[in-house]
């Protein structure tokens, strides 16, 4: 019974005898095989997490002695527990977590963040904070511009498991030029071994001839993408596999929860030391037109409590000065609630910056609840300077470059 | 497994641009069609491709041509109007010939469905309490692989994805009445299926009509309906949005206590907004049906929904003509949705070369005609679309109200791996019930005998390698890049 793993250990590599193996694959290997224990305590995480459906800032972030805050809201205010930030503000009852944060100087809230002319459509404004560009459109993602400026400057490890996203979907924040991987677990991310009549038949040597073979012979641009992807799926395979799988979490995850889920995977990654540089998660549910109280404090409540186990497992593993955690959402959602107990499309929304890089505290400026336009709130901070924050301060990436234009640099990171 | 000769088009010159194969024809006018053919003979023997490029380079890829075989054309009839096929469908549907085969699947309506129906388990809505999601999930891949009318189910696919609702909000009941009401009005006209989702019990409740009424009117639908359903962004402003919302007021569930198990619902005339409302310039007391009266007829709405009936079965990003024909054909013909499927089915351009394995199969697509190569009971439908959620697609729980992004979105590296280890798993467990089939009528069934030099030297390998081992064999050709396109 031979083991795979022990093969690659000791460099042998079987599965590349004799097939001409394409150089940005073996290469990949040799890198990841490499790099991957010894990622340099320089390498800097971001996880983005998205809060999809338009997540409610005025319940997230509170402004509980606003009066119109009161008025616009007679049945989804919330009158008891807000978590105090100052005088005017305060966290929704459930962010405990994220208020012990606030409070170690580990989160950085920036209120009121948009874009100017909002788009009220989920997709269009969902397209705007992917790409970083008020057209939208379908083009490489902010974060994707990012891995493609690291394999510019020669600072990519260059394999599949730089950027990851937990799911079956590559979001479009990190649509790029270079692999990015989507994770469902790492223990069933590798291609199943080939039976016949209880003897294992290598299946991965002929399926890189057939993949490799349709590159140029299929059509465009499938055959390519089909020949990358099994490159890209077999390599990060290979180093999944090549890794000591001994993390053990350094926290409790809730369970039934899918963004602890989410977050465990990514803290599994990270700790395996894999070369990730940015990883993506989503927690969904936030679109709600009717009832919304009950399902919002429930998804707030998951929110923290894996927030806080994931800061814990990392800081644990002694990696929490390394991961920076920021927080989007397409839009807020209407001030004034409507009539089904929910809230209609909206704008501007605060942004949580979460971990130990984190300059903390409250950043920017609150919107008022009665200057409004069409019902909605007036944005006070471009979305594009948290980015640029992030990019310049956190990534050491040239901000503007990537971004396309120069945005107001905010002090939200530690220098 | 020889690539198929190219022959003489039978596309007349004077035809318009959208009925003509534009490619092939550039082939034949510069008389380069034996040259393509032999480029392609070259190319199978490994030679050297960039001196085949210069011969061919006006074609889109390496398949020229293989439409010009008529079990070929009724092949990829059969992957695009229904879920492919194995051997004795493929042989039926051969043997009509083209013209009475697509005219078979169209008017399937006269095609007797009853062995499907009486092999699928009970699913009773009337009990009230709720099937759980893998039953109706594995209910409805069932019917993808053995219904007697393929395009029906497929249909039912393409509105799903279209005029979405999902799990995560209504319950398994309401999506499985939903799927009943795509299936009944699958081909027929678009005013009628979209007054009728209007009032659908699972939408309803996805997108919060059945909390939208006189004085406390909800957004969530009447814009969705006009984004996503209808004209597309950019046709109507936030005040039509606003003014829509009461429109729809009035339809409600009964029992509200019970929300996600109401299959039917109600026109309460207190809770509708009678009110003058003013939508796209005009005013009146408008219903819902109104607005859907007054959407349906845009050119917007008909561009769009031409498009992605075009983009569904065809290829993706049609030209203009191609649009407006189809959008022409839709006003044309009453809005009616199976004349512009008839339309597509007849265009040279759904022969094209370039719509030739130009669509990523769909989870669906991919589960369903394995199950078809490999054989399953409900048991193994039910594990199977259980299967579908790591490669992308949970049927019944769509991503979001735009359903699935489909194309390249499908092929990431943790999709592909799923894919091709569905396959493994589906062959392994079917590994002694398999029928015994060489490899040459595999490849004729499942990938059109038509493969890259690598494919199809590689399988000859496996095959003579291990000439026991009929589910490998059907593995290897599951997983082959031929086998992931459409």
């Amino acid at each position: 019974m031979f083991s795979r793993r022990d093969f690659i250990k000791q460099g042998l590599l079987p599965v590349f005898a004799g097939s001409a193996v394409p150089s940005v694959f073996a290469n990949g290997v040799a890198a990841a095989a490499a790099d991957a224990p010894n990622a340099t305590p320089s390498d800097r995480i971001l996880v983005l997490l998205q809060l999809a459906g338009g997540n409610d800032g005025l319940n997230t972030v509170i402004p509980f002695q606003d009066g119109a805050y009161h008025d616009a809201r007679p049945t989804l205010r919330q009158d008891q527990g807000v978590l105090r930030l100052n005088a005017q503000l305060g966290l929704h009852p459930n962010l405990k977590g994220l208020k012990a944060s606030f409070d170690a100087g580990q989160l950085a809230i920036v209120q009121g963040v948009g874009y100017p002319n909002p788009n009220l459509s989920h997709f269009a404004s969902m397209s705007v904070w992917e790409t970083a560009s008020v057209q939208g459109g379908i083009g490489d993602g902010w974060l994707g511009r990012y891995l493609n400026y690291l394999d510019q400057v020669g600072e990519s490890p260059n394999h599949a498991l730089e950027g990851v996203s937990a799911g079956s979907l590559v979001p479009p924040e990190l649509r790029s030029k270079t692999p990015v991987t989507a994770l469902q677990s790492l223990k069933t991310f590798r291609l199943q071994p080939v039976n016949e009549h209880g003897t294992i038949v290598g299946a991965e040597n002929p399926l890189m001839k057939f993949y490799g073979g349709f590159k140029t012979a299929g059509p465009a641009p499938f055959g390519a993408l089909l020949d990358t992807t099994l490159q890209e799926a077999l390599q990060a395979s290979h180093a999944l596999q090549a890794t000591d799988a001994s993390y053990q979490p350094k926290a409790t995850y809730p369970t039934n929860s899918p963004i602890a889920s989410s977050l465990k995977l990514v803290a599994e990654t990270i700790v395996s030391g894999l070369g990730v540089r940015v990883a993506h998660v989503t927690l969904g549910g936030f679109d709600n037109h009717s009832r919304e109280k009950p399902v919002h404090d429930k998804l707030l409540l998951d929110l923290d409590l894996a927030l806080a186990a994931f800061m814990q497992d990392l800081q644990g593993h002694g990696l929490g000065d390394r991961v920076l955690v920021m927080t989007w959402s397409e839009f807020g959602r209407r001030v004034k609630e409507n009539g089904s107990a929910g809230t209609d499309h909206g704008t501007a929304a605060p942004m949580f910056l979460l971990g130990a890089p984190v300059q903390g505290g409250l950043y920017g400026q609150q919107p008022s609840l009665t200057d409004l336009n069409n019902g909605n709130l007036k944005f006070t901070t471009d979305f594009r300077s948290v980015y640029a924050s992030v990019l310049q301060n956190y990534l050491k990436a040239p901000a503007s470059e990537l971004l396309g234009g120069n945005y107001e640099i905010l002090p939200l990171l530690k220098a | 497994m020889d690539d198929a000769p190219v022959t003489t088009s039978p596309a007349p010159a004077n035809r318009p641009i959208w009925q003509r194969p534009v490619s092939r024809r550039v082939v034949l006018a510069t008389g380069a069609t034996g040259a393509a053919a032999a480029a392609m003979a070259v190319l199978w023997k490994g030679n050297d491709l960039s001196q085949i490029l210069n011969h061919v380079r006006d074609l889109t890829h390496g398949y020229q041509g293989a439409l010009s075989n008529e079990r070929v054309r009724v092949a990829h009839l059969l992957r695009r109007a229904g879920f492919g096929a194995i051997k004795t469908e493929l042989d039926h549907y051969a043997a009509m010939g083209q013209a009475a085969a697509t005219e078979a699947l169209l008017n399937y309506s006269k095609t007797s469905n009853t062995t499907l129906e009486s092999q699928l388990p009970t699913i009773d809505v009337t009990t009230g309490t709720q099937p759980t999601a893998a039953s109706i999930q594995g209910w409805w891949l069932q019917r993808m692989v053995e219904t007697a009318r393929p395009l029906e189910e497929k249909m039912t696919l393409f509105w799903h994805g279209l005029l979405t609702s999902g799990l995560d909000k209504a319950g398994t009941t309401q999506m499985f009445t939903q799927n009943q009401l795509y299936r009944s009005l699958a081909l027929g006209n678009f005013d009628a299926l979209l007054k009728a989702v209007s009032k659908d019990p699972a939408m309803m409740v996805y997108l919060d009509t059945e909390t939208n009424r006189n004085g406390k009117p909800n957004e969530n639908y009447a814009r969705e309906l006009m984004e996503l359903f209808t004209t597309g962004i950019g046709h109507y402003t936030e005040d039509d949005v606003r003014e829509s919302a009461r429109a729809f007021t009035g339809w409600t569930l009964p029992g509200a206590k019970q929300l996600r198990y109401a299959t039917t619902s109600v026109f309460v005339a207190r809770l509708h907004d009678a009110g003058a409302k003013t939508f796209m310039g005009k005013t009146g007391n408008f219903t819902g049906d109104d607005i859907v009266e007054m959407l349906v007829p845009l050119r917007a709405t008909a561009v769009r929904l031409t498009t992605r009936l075009f983009s569904f079965f065809a290829y993706p990003n049609p030209d203009p003509e191609i649009v407006n024909h189809l959008a022409d054909t839709f006003q044309k013909a009453h809005y009616n949705v199976g004349a512009v499927v008839k339309e597509i089915f007849a265009m040279d351009a759904f022969y094209s070369d370039k719509a030739y394995r130009a669509l990523v199969k769909t989870p669906a697509e991919l589960v369903a005609q394995t199950l078809k190569a490999t054989g399953a009971t409900t048991k193994g439908y039910t594990a199977a679309a259980g299967a579908m959620g790591p490669m992308g697609q949970v049927l019944f729980y769509p991503p979001n109200v735009a359903g699935w992004p489909g194309g390249t979105s499908w092929i990431n590296s943790s999709t592909l791996l799923n894919r091709i280890n569905f396959a493994n798993a589906a062959t392994v467990r079917s590994r002694t019930t398999l029928p015994t089939q060489p490899l040459a009528q595999l490849s004729d069934t499942l990938i059109d005998a038509n493969a890259s030099a690598a494919t199809r030297d590689g399988l000859q390998a496996f095959a003579a390698a291990h000439p026991d081992d009929q589910a490998g064999l059907l593995f290897m050709v599951l997983a082959t890049p031929e086998f992931q396109l459409n």
